[in-house]
């Protein structure tokens, strides 16, 4: 809701004199961290068994890496209800896999982390997603009439407290679009969620969704404290501004027991994800 | 609460009566002269005119109902009336006994009320009142001032004066010495106005064609007012012409105004009702363009003279905002105020005022395309009785007592539609009720040296008719140790309490005093204590605070914020009075002020409590005000060195708390801000005015790293508002114009040309972090409200 309040505000801005432009600003800077992206996520339809998990460095914010990998970490994924034990194999870039991994609805997961001479844990439980039920085009919904919307349609579960993640791809766009939702209002329902992309008059940089155009949608079923985590990521991409919460440092799960002040970035996620695209008509 | 702490306070404040008795017994046995002094034109009562015998110390200032009593021995005096910008009026009176003289007085010049060229009494330095941490704003000046599109503004002419600031350019509300905005008290003819901004913040709500004064009290708040421990904002309507019928009104590019005023009941009464509309949202519908926004403002006011001892008022504010984004969003809030009063002369020393006071804000957000209504509310109704005895010249006692209750409404979920996703969702209302009695004496000890003291006992009361969660270990925020967070407890059940039950009270004694001594004739040194309760609470984890914010009280999990403020000054008027010099420092602490745990969720959340902590703030100072207030060229420089801090122990959730518990910048913490204002008056068709502003920007969050995570580029941002916006400097500038006329035409109108940010200087409102679309590098983009901003006005009155 905040983002339809935010908008209304950049109506009313735009009808007096605003203007936005790219400035150079000082910022401080934070010393290195570990960056964890330790995301298990369990394919529908899939056995599930290839999962990996990236490790990088964080760099100062007008670094123009952002990639950094890490080597030579020890990478070690356990099953807490039964015991087993998932070794990540350094691939020397960033990257540890596996190929045995094993998922299972409602298990929890421990994460362990051994780099330099520091342990790094965290635990995560597995949720299951719903089937997606429908998935179309319109342009009835959103903000404007006249331009397209993807729309997926699912029915949440009864019990209070589910947590969706959407990740979407563009065709020729560098970034994807996160989306998190929950079943605060919506609880038990039949969910229509969609997408639109608004159009940026001023730049023409943004275009709106085309027929012919595909966008790739993952929906990942979530945690209620990964939910928490992402949601604060992703309002902070979007661009901190005025009427956004004070933009704060965002904690994941990893704790470094070793010395907790060189906390580490990112999370250990493990999820089930339905993954579709749709073709614009 | 603890009775025997009850029994204490009480038996404090019985002794504190016998004080006062006792410190009247010496008055002697005197005359007294009242009555009321009135603006000859238009009948409108003069709050702050002066009343004094001549020859003698004898004197006294006009109420707000423009009320004087002075009490003096038997003997022929002089009386002279004096208010600035009028003409000074003595007349010969034989006190032998008590009598009623209600004096009238004219303006200077017959002109436009815009052209009063000296400065208003209250505008120089008071040196003989221990009030002190006050600014009183002569409408004349604030229409002088000028402004962005034109648009008169009471709130941001208060924002040129030292120790007020904003929280940014088009943002709403105001912060007075380092405070929050909702430590703001706003009386609107005493009718609490929760909001002030139109659109966001960009214009007040306050139409100055139908205001007659404006006074904020930085500190030393009255024992009259309570509620609020940053200021109060206390606005009065202007009561309407008695004399004859007049209207006043204008054209500018953002609205338009007209006020129409009249005598009733053969001069025994007036009526004044003024509108203000804007049509930005009549442009956009011409152009085709299916988004709206548009404000509205009505002000009411009537008054009924019954007979010498009794008058009625009766007053009343509507306002509304709306918005419409096409088809798929609307939004409209607005404040609405009613107030009935009855003035009543127990006898020629002991004025009152009874007062039944409503007042209503409200949001509607509808999101058509998501098939719901959002409704939030906050009503109060009010009734105070305020007394003010003026035993003698040496000694004068307020006292009163008041109650307000509360309905919160935060929200209501209502599906627009059967095929609506949303589910119907109302969070619970709640419902609270507040009571005040005060006592407060001005004491003249001695020639030299003035008092006023004061004491308000203030209760509060949470009252039930809800049910309210039961958290595990009563933590509603808990500390996660391993990952250095904060969370939201569990709640693991329920209490109910029924609508007679009290779910929570609370009481606090709130002593305020101040002392004056003057120096010599013309200058005087101050100082001045006071503690304030506050126990309701804007809800705003934002830098800025939006219409959408929510009020909240006081209860099981919210104490109630109190102040302390501590200030001294030096006043000083020189050259004959055409310049005068206010110094003052203060210090004050807050303890209870709400703060919000990292990734708080505050829209729709039932359970507020589960986001917030406890804190405390405190804001020190030092603020200059050098005026010249009379000649051609009249203005002022307003300087303030200030610091304004909170922090946030992890309290009963464990954990060094928000912040690692350490002390950070509140966004309105401005180190150095200075305006300078002037206005100089060439001749009868010409003048002309400028505005000076600079402030250190504003505390804010920036970036301190990146890393890359779901192929996005994350900023990690550093500790709260450890980092400032650039500084904020603009100039602006206006001429008024007024076209010759015959002096006796009944038309004179003006024309007011000006230009907001004359330089054209970008000033950062944010600036944000992002990656670039196209090429994923980190950048930083500033936004900036206003550029250079021209502007048209036309004012009329006849």
């Amino acid at each position: 809701m905040q983002n339809y309040i935010k908008y209304t505000i950049v109506l009313v801005a735009s009808i007096f004199f605003s203007c936005e432009d790219v400035i150079d600003v000082e910022v401080q800077n934070d010393s290195e961290r570990l960056v964890i992206e330790a995301s298990l996520d369990w394919e529908k339809g899939t056995n599930g068994n290839n999962q990996s998990i990236e490790l990088r460095k964080s760099t100062p914010f007008f670094d123009t890496t952002s990639n950094t990998p890490v080597t030579g970490a020890s990478v070690k994924v356990t099953n807490d209800s039964n015991g087993d034990e998932f070794i990540f194999i350094d691939q020397n870039n960033g990257t540890y896999t596996t190929d045995a991994f094993v998922p299972i609805i409602d298990a929890t997961y421990s994460l362990e982390i051994i780099y330099g001479a520091e342990v790094y844990t965290a635990k995560e439980t597995l949720i299951e997603v719903p089937d997606i039920t429908d998935l179309f085009q319109g342009t009835e919904d959103g903000f404007d009439d006249e331009i397209l919307e993807a729309h997926v349609v699912f029915t949440d579960p009864p019990e209070e407290g589910n947590n969706y993640l959407f990740r979407y791809d563009f065709e020729d766009e560098l970034l994807p679009e996160l989306e998190v939702g929950d079943d605060e209002f919506i609880n038990g329902n039949e969910i229509d969620w969609w997408i639109e992309i608004e159009e940026d008059e001023e730049t023409d940089e943004i275009e709106a969704f085309q027929p012919g155009e595909t966008v790739a949608i993952e929906m990942y079923a979530i945690s209620t404290a990964y939910k928490n985590y992402i949601e604060i990521l992703i309002e902070q991409m979007e661009g901190v501004d005025l009427f956004s919460s004070t933009p704060v440092l965002v904690k994941g799960n990893c704790v470094n027991e070793t010395n907790p002040d060189n906390y580490a970035h990112g999370y250990f996620r493990v999820t089930q994800v339905n993954k579709t695209s749709y073709t614009f008509e | 609460m603890n009775q025997s702490v009850f029994k204490i306070r009480l038996r404090c404040s019985w002794c504190f009566v016998l004080f006062l008795v006792a410190s009247i017994m010496y008055a002697q046995e005197d005359y007294t002269l009242s009555g009321t002094i009135t603006d000859k034109s238009n009948g409108e009562t003069l709050f702050g005119a002066s009343v004094l015998l001549k020859g003698t110390t004898v004197g006294v200032i006009t109420n707000e109902y423009g009320f004087y009593s002075l009490t003096a021995p038997q003997g022929s005096y002089t009386v002279i009336i004096s208010y600035l910008g009028y003409s000074e009026i003595e007349q010969e009176v034989t006190l032998s006994n008590n009598q009623q003289i209600n004096f009238e007085i004219s303006e200077f010049s017959t002109q436009l009320q815009e052209v009063v060229v000296t400065a208003d009494e209250p505008e120089r330095a008071v040196l003989k009142k221990p009030e002190m941490s006050t600014v009183k704003m002569n409408i004349a000046t604030v229409k002088q001032m000028p402004v962005v599109m034109g648009e008169v503004d009471i709130l941001k002419s208060l924002q040129m004066l030292p120790g007020v600031t904003n929280n940014g350019e088009g943002t709403g509300g105001f912060h007075v010495r380092g405070g929050a905005q909702d430590q703001n008290l706003v009386l609107l003819d005493e009718a609490i106005i929760y909001n002030t901004s139109h659109m966001f913040g960009f214009f007040s709500v306050f139409n100055a064609d139908a205001i007659k004064d404006v006074k904020l009290y930085k500190g030393g708040i009255p024992a009259r007012f309570g509620g609020r421990v940053s200021s109060v904002l206390d606005v009065r309507q202007k009561d309407g012409n008695s004399k004859n019928f007049a209207a006043t009104g204008g054209i500018g590019i953002i609205s338009s105004r007209l006020t129409l005023e009249a005598p009733l009941f053969k001069e025994k009464g007036s009526f004044l009702i003024a509108g203000r509309r804007s049509y930005a949202d009549v442009f956009l519908k011409a152009f085709g363009n299916d988004n709206s926004v548009s404000f509205y403002d009505l002000n009411l006011k009537t008054n009924y003279t019954i007979n010498d001892n009794n008058r009625l008022f009766l007053s009343g504010y509507f306002g509304r905002d709306s918005f419409k984004l096409g088809e798929t969003f609307k939004s409209s809030y607005g404040n609405s105020t009613g107030n009935l009063r009855w003035n009543h002369l127990f006898n020629d020393k002991l004025f009152s005022n009874l007062s039944l006071i409503g007042s209503k804000y409200d949001y509607d957000l509808g999101l058509t395309f998501a098939e719901f209504d959002w409704v939030s509310s906050i009503t109060n109704y009010n009734l105070k009785y305020d007394f003010k005895y003026y035993l003698s010249d040496k000694f004068k006692l307020d006292f009163g007592l008041s109650g307000i209750y509360y309905d919160f409404d935060p929200g209501q979920i209502k599906p627009t539609s059967s095929t609506s996703a949303v589910n119907p969702l109302s969070l619970d209302r709640k419902k609270a009720f507040e009571s005040g009695i005060y006592l407060n004496a001005e004491h003249k000890l001695s020639e030299k040296l003035s008092m006023q003291y004061g004491l308000r006992y203030s209760a509060f009361s949470r009252l039930g008719g809800q049910a309210m969660n039961d958290y595990a270990n009563n933590q509603p925020v808990i500390y996660n140790n391993a990952l250095d967070i904060y969370q939201r407890g569990t709640a693991v059940g329920e209490t109910n309490f029924d609508k007679g039950e009290t779910i929570k009270t609370f009481d606090n004694l709130e002593p305020r005093i101040s002392l004056a001594y003057q120096l010599n004739e013309n200058s005087a040194i101050k100082t001045g204590f006071s503690r304030v309760a506050q126990y309701i609470h804007l809800l705003s984890n934002t830098a800025s605070a939006t219409p959408l914010d929510v009020w909240t009280p006081s209860g099981q999990f919210i104490d109630p914020q109190l102040s302390n403020q501590y200030a001294v000054g030096y006043f000083r008027n020189f050259k004959e009075k055409m310049y005068s010099l206010e110094v003052e420092a203060y210090f004050k602490n807050t303890d209870n002020r709400i703060d919000y745990i990292d990734g708080s969720d505050l829209i729709g959340q039932n359970t507020i409590e589960t986001e917030i902590l406890s804190g405390e703030s405190r804001a020190y100072g030092l603020e200059l005000l050098l005026r010249k207030n009379e000649g051609n060229f009249t203005g002022w420089i307003a300087y303030t060195l200030s610091k304004s801090e909170q922090r946030t122990p992890g309290g009963s959730a464990g954990g060094l708390g928000i912040n690692n518990g350490n002390w950070y910048n509140t966004s309105y913490d401005r180190t150095h801000d200075i305006s300078v204002s002037g206005a100089y008056r060439l001749n009868d068709k010409w003048s002309f005015a400028a505005n000076v502003v600079f402030q250190t920007g504003r505390p804010v969050t920036y970036p301190n790293s990146q890393y890359s995570y779901e192929d996005v580029s994350i900023a990690s941002y550093a500790p709260r508002n450890s980092d400032r916006l650039p500084a904020y400097h603009r100039l602006d500038l206006s001429v008024n114009y007024k076209p010759n006329k015959k002096p006796n035409a009944r038309l004179k109108g003006e024309w007011v040309l000006g230009i907001y940010n004359a330089y054209a200087r970008k000033n950062a409102a944010q600036i944000s972090f992002g990656q670039n679309i196209d090429t994923g590098v980190n950048e930083a983009t500033r936004l900036s409200i206003f550029g250079i901003v021209p502007s048209i006005t036309y004012n009329f009155k006849f």
